[in-house]
């Protein structure tokens, strides 16, 4: 199966069960479709119903899932997984879609399971790359004045023998163990290599016998100073500098003045009425009310009451979830920011709401409209809930 | 008082003439981790720097800005300070939401033409993965009215109203037309962020399949989230010429602002949209008629590809369907009549203090050659940039290659 960022799309379905939280799913119910296309790919079908998961691999069609997500190739599926591509990207570009609501991919995905991470792969290196570096690796100003020869013996696969020979500032290592060993060091080839490439402690591997010291054990202690680390070079550079981001969530309570001009237009709202004022010079009537009209630069001390019923001039359904910053959740799509033109008002200012959620399907531009007031009324844009479809006065307006 | 009283509106002589002599950009990408802020803005002065064959002893005053609200950062200016090379300079910071890039440029140049100083290094960033610009940008709104409906820059109307106007077919093939032409510039300039290698194949496909954010705009159209900065050296004439190869002229800029509240863009009679009033203004006080004749390139601030064919057709004073023939002709692509965003524009590449000011940047470097794979391949003499934010706050900035226009006529 065709690896990408060093793991397979199998992986990943494989560890859901085990990365699955049944806590969180608890009031959940979905079938899930996937599908990454391509080398490597296939078909699954996620079953999360109240705190329980089944993955089944799919050979043919997928059907009855609630949702679907379609990958075009599995480098794709599985970078997005991972975070390596940016999900965002690919939803553009298309390489990857979503059948139904993206929200529950946005924010149910990432609660009920635990991110997936790549398996650490077991070192390649062998002890025999590593004795190899060792001359190289010396560092003769650490190592002024010294004379002697460690001895390593690495059992098991991957092992031998070898004799470091340290003497005059110059290091050199010979195939074998030689007769006058200042110390001689016997492990496991795999405990020798783990030790070197730091996933293993030399303490706890001699304290639990894996490594035996014949000889000068000061000598076997001091001998690690006398060379620079080990590197694994088929590691990652990158991999090797941690990237640390501070995550930081802001909510500020905010009071904002009106002012008496636009109190003016909120005091109108608690007695559902909405109130505009007009500029004397072109006769524009301004909602929401301004103290002066730009276009003629005068002032607007005449107030008229508009509507309540009006028309649709324009209507943006949105689908994108995005914060509200009111009240820093997200908010439920669709909805409609929809342009109202009150009745009375003159042609120029619209005003924008919410529209009932049953009419957003049918709602069209020209449509009449009526406002739904709340029943407690404090004087903010909370108090028209939204506008509704009016089929009563269709019509008679425009 | 005397003197006040002849002023008229619009004048804004220039004293002396100003240069673009250094211009320095980070790459632009979705992710940089592995920089903070002041880190990332040093990279794109440096940068600006080495191009200008400058040192900071040579800037006498600085402009930085962003969007603010966007990392909810509100004193950017004082953590980026050695980042900038502003500590002990004069420095202003200046944040117009998107537009601030443009903004920027059009400060730069009123610093350095009024002879208050002779070099200024102005410097816009964003780094967007660090906050919601969806959020930011609708906690910007109206709190009094608009915050509670508004949805960041999302917004589909204008592709109601093309679709309106031109028939659903028309103008979603020439919204997509548009989106793949400028993927197509964006896989010619390196530096662009997002370079999907989109095909006029895929068109169809796309634009039934991209995810929908509102109404008929989807994921396709619209621009990317981008971190990034960029940086640009003006200086006066005569240090220009002193320093400076191939220094670029700025002609004219113009910002106007005249939305009072969205309410009037809405309705069933539509304002002159502040597009068309800015271009208007600005080439009749340069005295020119015909500015898809004149210009050479437009770098033009495209949030969507349904905004960016829409204000074609303001910018350029085209009337009817002008703009959508053109597009369908290829007389916007790099090798057409007037070759459109060869950078790839917003929509390829998107943080956004830096963005408007991306748009000269980017037609600087076409005017001096410099501009890479995306090069314009005949001579580019004269190119307009323009700037964009909040509720169409608008800039259009006029660069030159050679200093001998007619001075302005500004009334």
């Amino acid at each position: 199966m065709a690896e990408f960022f060093g793991t397979t799309v199998a992986d990943i379905f494989n560890t859901m069960p085990t990365r699955f939280k049944p806590e969180e799913a608890r009031d959940v119910d979905i079938i899930i479709g996937y599908e990454c296309r391509g080398d490597g790919g296939g078909k699954w079908k996620v079953h999360i119903k109240n705190g329980t998961i089944q993955v089944e691999e799919v050979a043919g069609e997928l059907t009855g899932c609630k949702m679907s997500v379609h990958a075009a190739d599995a480098e794709t599926f599985i970078g997005v997984t991972l975070g390596k591509i940016a999900a965002i990207e690919v939803l553009t570009s298309g390489k990857l879609r979503v059948v139904g609501d993206p929200r529950v991919l946005m924010m149910l995905l990432p609660k009920v399971f635990v991110q997936y991470t790549v398996p650490a792969k077991k070192s390649a290196v062998a002890a025999k790359d590593i004795i190899a570096t060792i001359a190289e690796r010396f560092r003769p100003d650490k190592a002024a004045g010294v004379a002697m020869k460690v001895g390593y013996d690495l059992t098991g696969a991957g092992g031998g023998q070898w004799t470091i020979v340290i003497q005059d500032g110059k290091c050199a290592v010979e195939e074998g163990l030689a007769k006058d060993l200042t110390v001689k060091m016997t492990m496991p080839a795999d405990v020798y290599t783990g030790m070197m490439l730091g996933t293993i402690s030399g303490e706890t591997a001699f304290t639990s016998g894996q490594v035996k010291i014949d000889g000068d054990m000061m000598a076997a202690g001091a001998t690690s100073r006398f060379f620079s680390k080990y590197v694994d070079p088929s590691a990652q550079a990158g991999e090797a500098e941690e990237l640390i981001t501070i995550k930081v969530t802001n909510a500020i309570d905010c009071r904002f003045a009106t002012g008496p001009v636009m109190g003016m237009w909120f005091k109108g709202l608690k007695e559902k009425k909405f109130l505009a004022n007009v500029c004397p010079k072109c006769g524009r009537t301004q909602v929401p009310p301004r103290e002066i009209c730009a276009f003629c630069r005068v002032r607007c001390n005449e107030w008229v009451e508009l509507g309540p019923r009006g028309t649709i001039t324009a209507a943006d359904v949105v689908y994108f979830a995005s914060p509200d910053p009111l009240t820093g959740a997200v908010r439920e799509t669709p909805y409609a920011m929809t342009w109202v033109l009150l009745d009375n008002a003159s042609a120029q200012e619209a005003f924008c709401l919410d529209i009932k959620k049953e009419d957003l399907g049918r709602m069209k531009v020209g449509d009449r409209v009526r406002p739904v007031w709340a029943e407690k009324r404090t004087g903010s844009f909370r108090d028209v809930l939204y506008f509704e479809l009016d089929q009563e006065t269709r019509g008679e307006k425009r | 008082m005397k003197k006040q009283s002849k002023m008229q509106t619009g004048t804004h002589r220039k004293n002396r003439n100003v240069a673009i002599v250094g211009v320095g950009m980070t790459s632009l990408s979705s992710h940089k981790e592995d920089q903070n802020q002041p880190e990332m803005i040093h990279e794109a002065v440096r940068a600006a720097l080495a191009d200008a064959n400058l040192t900071l002893d040579d800037v006498d005053c600085i402009v930085h800005g962003n969007m603010e609200l966007f990392e909810m950062q509100f004193q950017p200016d004082m953590w980026h300070v050695l980042g900038s090379g502003a500590y002990g300079k004069d420095e202003y910071r200046i944040t117009t939401g998107g537009t601030v890039g443009a903004t920027m440029v059009c400060a730069a140049d009123n610093l350095v033409a009024s002879g208050l100083y002779d070099t200024v290094l102005a410097i816009g960033f964003e780094k967007l993965q660090e906050g919601n610009t969806t959020g930011g940008i609708t906690n910007m709104a109206d709190p009094l009215w608009f915050r509670n409906i508004q949805t960041g820059a999302l917004t589909g109307t204008t592709a109601g109203m093309l679709i309106d106007e031109f028939g659903e077919e028309r103008a979603k093939k020439a919204a997509m037309k548009y989106r793949i032409l400028m993927d197509k510039h964006a896989m010619l300039n390196e530096r662009a962020h997002r370079r999907f290698g989109l095909e006029y194949e895929q068109a169809e496909d796309l634009m039934k399949t991209s995810p929908q954010l509102v109404g008929e705009l989807r994921l396709i159209h619209m621009c990317s989230q981008s971190d990034g900065a960029c940086a640009m050296i003006f200086t006066h004439e005569e240090k220009a010429r002193k320093i400076s190869g191939k220094p670029v002229w700025v002609r004219d800029h113009i910002t106007v602002h005249r939305e009072e509240t969205m309410s009037n863009l809405y309705a069933f009679e539509k304002p002159e949209m502040t597009h068309h009033y800015a271009a208007r203004k600005l080439f009749e006080r340069n005295g020119i008629t015909d500015p898809v004749a004149y210009f050479d390139v437009f770098e033009m601030y495209d949030p969507s590809s349904w905004w960016g064919l829409d204000w074609l057709r303001e910018f350029l004073m085209l009337k009817g369907d002008e703009h959508i023939r053109m597009l369908e002709d290829g007389e916007f692509d790099l090798d057409g009549r007037l070759p459109i965003n060869p950078s790839g524009g917003v929509i390829a590449s998107n943080p956004i203090g830096a963005t408007a000011m991306l748009r000269p940047a980017f037609a600087a470097l076409q005017i001096r050659g410099d501009a890479g794979g995306c090069q314009i391949r005949k001579p580019v003499n004269h190119a307009l940039a323009s700037g964009f934010g909040g509720t169409l706050w608008t800039v259009l900035i006029m660069l030159e290659k050679d200093l001998n226009w007619q001075e302005a006529n500004h009334g």
